[in-house]
């Protein structure tokens, strides 16, 4: 997919390209539709802000029928972190491996992998469930985190192995003559270089598991381990089963705003690996 | 510092699911009859007010700890079926009744007919919750709450349209009428309202209409669907003729559940068939002036849906006994005497004139319901009546927002019947 | 498929690994030290992906209740997939639906590449702005959705309400493409930024020399387009579509929350029938087979998109 893109970008350095968009749009008309673009992409948003009064999020400090919002912050936390690490070494590990060492059956392997996107995940999570039980894991934080990374684990592997791949060989290969071991190379030159592509798994593995409510609400039958969009959704389904709007949109807004912040402040090097993982 | 933070939430995590573990290795061993130890019990989410501290009062006075997790109610009974079909379910399921026959004919519920004919007060709790709990003659449920449909109205709207306030509706036309009178002040009020794209809603809330004119949904023992009989047609008529006349804001046809509600608080509805639950909250808010009366028939008389929780113990529980422990408390004097107190009906018949019917005078019509309420029995009741793109909401969707109501009967008894005779097979 | 996402790194790899080395016994032991890197992955994937999938398609020869004994019925719960009106009409609206999202997913994702390919802070700024939803839920999105436009309360049907463009009383959840185009609506402003970013890099990586020597052969800025941008994106295209299909194939939670498949019925897709045949009305094993045949429907749609855009691959 890459071969006829990675050759020429080396072959023609990268020059400002506004001269071949340019006579496309003028200048005006350019930012006129990107600020109305921009307001409808903002719309939703500020309606979410906008929502938020002080009162909703002290409801939710509150706790109810024991449900602790902190104690759900904390749930979430954890497995939001311990599925990216999860995520974020198998996938380097395995993108690795796929582009740089490939071995009998790693093709096949890489395939399986992709195969993960294909599935309607409320086709197995009955069988999931029973899998949980039979190794010890179910109602267990670590046994969700790592069923989230395992699903998060087709993209990862797929932007590390291209973010891999995109490295001139002969990086390597110096690195190699150095005297460096495989792994030692992957450590010291390899993953500097794919940094971006880190990040980026990284944070499509904090979105998705930060996220994540069905696989939650199955596989955890104890509230004390309920993560926050669990937690959330308890909260403000209200009394009488009646919803309180204002309450459901302070739920979402805990949710986003996380990963707005964190998406802000590391979104150049985010960016940059999604640009470089997903063609190169 | 964050790190630390992060430690410690960590070590909680990490002890929490240790305790969790241990709590599902050990407890089954258990001693003696008062059992001691900890059980889980489940209950939907918008009844937390009510379980917390029944939950903590229980375990002020007991060895036995009963540790609460609340379940969102859209996700109950998939959450407990995954749970039993993993032998990880809890030690007690709070259940809507009306999937008690459901549980309990797969095998998910312990039988526990001995232990609730014991009870000093077996014969005097709600005949429709016993009912609901019973499979193949044996008994896997207590009553626990009650929660009864009947007609709540907006007093001033009535004043306002001309109409009597202390004469609500006694027959279909009377309802269709009042709608249309308080419809036409205009202003955002409309005469009735009801949650459109809502299954277990309208079982609750439309079939006492039926059964106040002497039709069914069902036949007694849940073989025969009756979808297409007479009775039926005259409720989804009254319904079609509300919302075609425009006596309904238009949210009831998209609405499964939350929404309809708000505007009976607001103050912009003349009518809505709700229960127990609801009158616990318009009281508190205390905005609308507004009266209860039962649920009429075609011609008159009445009828309720007699709904609420059953409290089963699990067949896989590890400690039934300290399960029993809390079931035959929540159904005693004391623990039912809260329930009232938090305005929830109680289903002991034989308390409901001590602790129940004195706190309000609108409350003798919940009692009298109950009494006499309701409630279809089929082990299929999820897929037949509760699911919310099911036969029976398709049904009234079809009817009251497509209009050809007959076509839409046809095809619901059609399916209705091949469901039950696949289920009774 | 696998030939059309797998071709770049054996170039590097197969420097690596020429006869010399293998002969010196050294590209065995990168053999060996590439699979046992992928172990974790394997054994993740293994535990937690293959082995339930292995139960799955065991169940779906099974009349298998979630609860309850269950009983051997061969090809009983596929045969019966092909009469079941239900979920017939649901293959049928997710199709519906993948057609009407898949292109106009493309034409904004396109149309916002363009826009942000300047290369300014201007740009970088919107293009920061296009693809903000993109780190947002597709539950959470859902919810915001579903409060904005709720009638007579929802800030949009307000808004819209008072410059006159709607009657805010009026529920637009209550008709067919009303729901639908919210539900689309929001899926575009949620994902399009992926789209956008992922064409941006292809179009990033056409040398401008290509675009010049075109233009000065005397092609339009149209025929430019056409004869050499578009045919240098292929490989480009090919993931943003299967990417772009596959989630549409498998839509759920956005109408879920957003339609709960109405009205009657009109807005149920084929993984939310899934969900009501396990969920609702018990039955896993047939979930499991409905589920078995989305995902070689999905895999055939994959595969087909990949060989329609892969002649470019090797130019």
């Amino acid at each position: 997919m890459s071969a006829i893109i990675a050759t020429p970008i080396s072959a023609a350095p990268r020059r400002p390209e506004a001269r071949s968009t340019q006579p496309v749009l003028p200048r005006v008309a350019w930012w006129v539709i990107s600020v109305c673009l921009a307001v409808l992409f903002l719309y939703p948003l500020w309606v979410m802000v906008s929502q938020i009064s002080v009162e909703d999020f002290l409801s939710f400090a509150d706790g109810a029928g024991g449900l602790s919002v902190a104690s759900s912050l904390g749930n979430s936390i954890f497995v939001s972190v311990l599925a990216t690490a999860v995520t974020v070494l198998v996938s380097t590990l395995a993108g690795y491996a796929f582009s740089r060492l490939p071995f009998p059956g790693s093709k096949a392997v890489f395939f399986v992998t992709l195969i993960t996107f294909m599935v309607p995940f409320q086709a197995i999570i009955t069988p999931l469930y029973l899998v949980l039980r039979d190794i010890g894991l179910s109602n267990n934080l670590v046994g969700l985190s790592l069923v989230i990374a395992t699903f998060n684990l087709p993209l990862g592997i797929f932007l590390m192995r291209n973010s891999f791949a995109a490295i001139p060989a002969t990086l390597e290969e110096a690195a190699l003559i150095d005297g460096s071991s495989t792994l030692g190379a992957l450590w010291r030159i390899m993953l500097p270089v794919a940094l971006p592509g880190v990040v980026s798994t990284a944070l499509l593995a904090f979105f998705a598991a930060w996220n994540e409510f069905f696989a939650t609400l199955i596989l955890i039958t104890d509230q004390a381990q309920y993560t926050l969009p669990v937690s959330l959704g308890i909260l403000s389904a209200g009394t009488n089963n009646a919803v309180d709007w204002g309450l459901m949109q302070a739920g979402v807004a805990i949710t986003v705003i996380p990963c707005i912040v964190i998406y802000l402040v590391l979104q150049k090097y985010y960016v940059a690996g999604l640009l470089s993982g997903s063609v190169k | 510092m964050r790190r630390k933070t992060l430690r410690t939430i960590a070590l909680s995590v990490a002890a929490a699911t240790a305790v969790a573990l241990s709590g599902c290795a050990g407890g089954g061993g258990g001693g003696d009859a008062a059992a001691g130890g900890t059980v889980t019990l489940w209950v939907r989410d918008y009844q937390e007010a009510i379980m917390k501290p029944l939950a903590d009062a229980f375990n002020k006075s007991h060895d036995t700890k009963v540790k609460v997790t609340l379940v969102p109610a859209g996700e109950f009974v998939q959450k407990l079926g995954t749970a039993a079909a993993g032998n990880n379910a809890p030690d007690i399921a709070s259940i809507d009744l009306v999937f008690t026959p459901y549980f309990a004919s797969v095998g998910a519920l312990a039988d526990i007919t001995d232990k609730v004919e014991a009870l000093d007060y077996a014969d005097d709790l709600s005949p429709a919750h016993v009912a609901q709990g019973q499979y193949e003659g044996k008994t896997y449920s207590v009553p626990f709450t009650g929660d009864v449909s009947v007609l709540f109205y907006n007093k001033t709207l009535f004043a306002e349209a001309g109409l009597d306030p202390e004469a609500p509706p006694k027959t279909h036309q009377e309802i269709a009428d009042a709608a249309a009178r308080i419809s036409a002040l205009g202003d955002g009020k409309y005469g009735y309202v009801f949650s459109g794209a809502c299954g277990g809603c309208n079982i609750f809330s439309m079939t006492p209409l039926i059964w106040a004119s002497g039709g069914n949904v069902l036949n007694e023992d849940g073989t025969k669907a009756l979808l297409d009989s007479q009775e039926v047609t005259d409720a989804l008529q009254l319904y079609r003729d509300m919302w075609a006349n425009g006596d309904m804001p238009e949210l009831v046809q998209t609405d499964n559940g939350p929404n309809a509600g708000t505007p009976f608080q607001e103050g912009k509805i003349g009518m809505k068939g709700d229960g127990t639950f609801f009158l616990g909250t318009l009281a508190s808010e205390g905005t609308v002036d507004f009266g209860v009366t039962p649920l009429p028939g075609k011609d008159g008389g009445s009828a309720s849906f007699a709904g609420g929780d059953n409290l089963s113990i699990t067949s896989g529980s590890k400690n039934p006994d300290g399960a029993w422990e809390f079931l035959e408390w929540a159904t005693g004097e004391e623990a039912q005497t809260q329930l009232a107190d938090a305005s929830v009906l109680p289903i002991r018949m034989d308390l409901l004139d001590d602790i129940y019917i004195p706190k309000d005078p609108r409350y003798q019509v919940f009692a009298d319901a109950l009494a006499k309420g309701f409630v279809p029995y089929s082990t299929v009741e999820n897929e037949l009546f509760n699911d919310n793109n099911g036969i029976w909401a398709t049904l009234i969707a079809e009817s009251v927002f497509g209009g050809d109501i007959e076509a839409a009967q046809k095809k619901a008894q059609k399916a209705a019947q091949a469901l039950l005779d696949e289920a009774n097979d | 498929m696998t030939s059309t996402l797998l071709p770049p790194a054996p170039a590097a790899a197969a420097a690596l690994s020429s006869p010399r080395r293998r002969r010196t016994g050294l590209g065995r032991r990168r053999q060996l030290t590439g699979a046992l890197l992928a172990l974790p992955a394997i054994a993740l994937l293994g535990i937690f992906f293959l082995w339930p999938l292995t139960r799955t398609v065991f169940m779906s020869f099974f009349d298998w209740p979630m609860l309850g004994a269950a009983e051997f019925a061969g090809l009983d719960n596929y045969a019966k997939a092909f009469t079941d009106a239900e979920f017939l009409r649901a293959v049928g609206f997710t199709l519906v639906y993948t057609a009407l999202t898949t292109p106009l997913l493309l034409v904004v994702g396109f149309g916002l590449a363009l826009l942000v390919s300047r290369r300014t802070r201007a740009a970088r700024f919107f293009q920061t702005i296009y693809f903000l939803p993109v780190v947002i839920g597709l539950a959470s999105g859902s919810f915001l959705w579903l409060f904005m436009w709720q009638s007579d309360v929802g800030p949009t049907t307000q808004l819209l309400g008072s410059l006159g463009l709607v009657d805010p009383a009026k529920n637009i959840f209550a008709d067919y493409w009303g729901a639908l185009l919210i539900v689309v609506g929001m899926v575009t402003w949620k994902v399009a930024g992926l789209q956008m970013l992922l064409l941006l890099s292809g179009l990033q990586s056409i040398p401008v020399e290509v675009n010049e020597a075109a233009r000065m052969d005397g092609a339009t800025g149209w025929q430019v387009f056409k004869h050499v941008t578009l045919p240098l994106l292929r490989p480009t295209l090919a993931l943003v579509l299967v990417f772009s299909v596959a989630g549409s194939l498998l839509a759920f939670d956005q109408f879920y929350i957003l339609t709960t498949g109405g009205p009657a019925n009109s807005t149920i897709t084929a993984v939310y029938q899934i969900y009501r045949t396990s969920f609702i009305q018990f039955d896993l094993g047939y979930g499991a087979a409905l589920s078995l045949l989305l995902m070689l429907v999905l895999g055939l749609v994959s595969a087909v998109q990949m060989l329609l855009l892969r002649n470019s691959d090797h130019s």
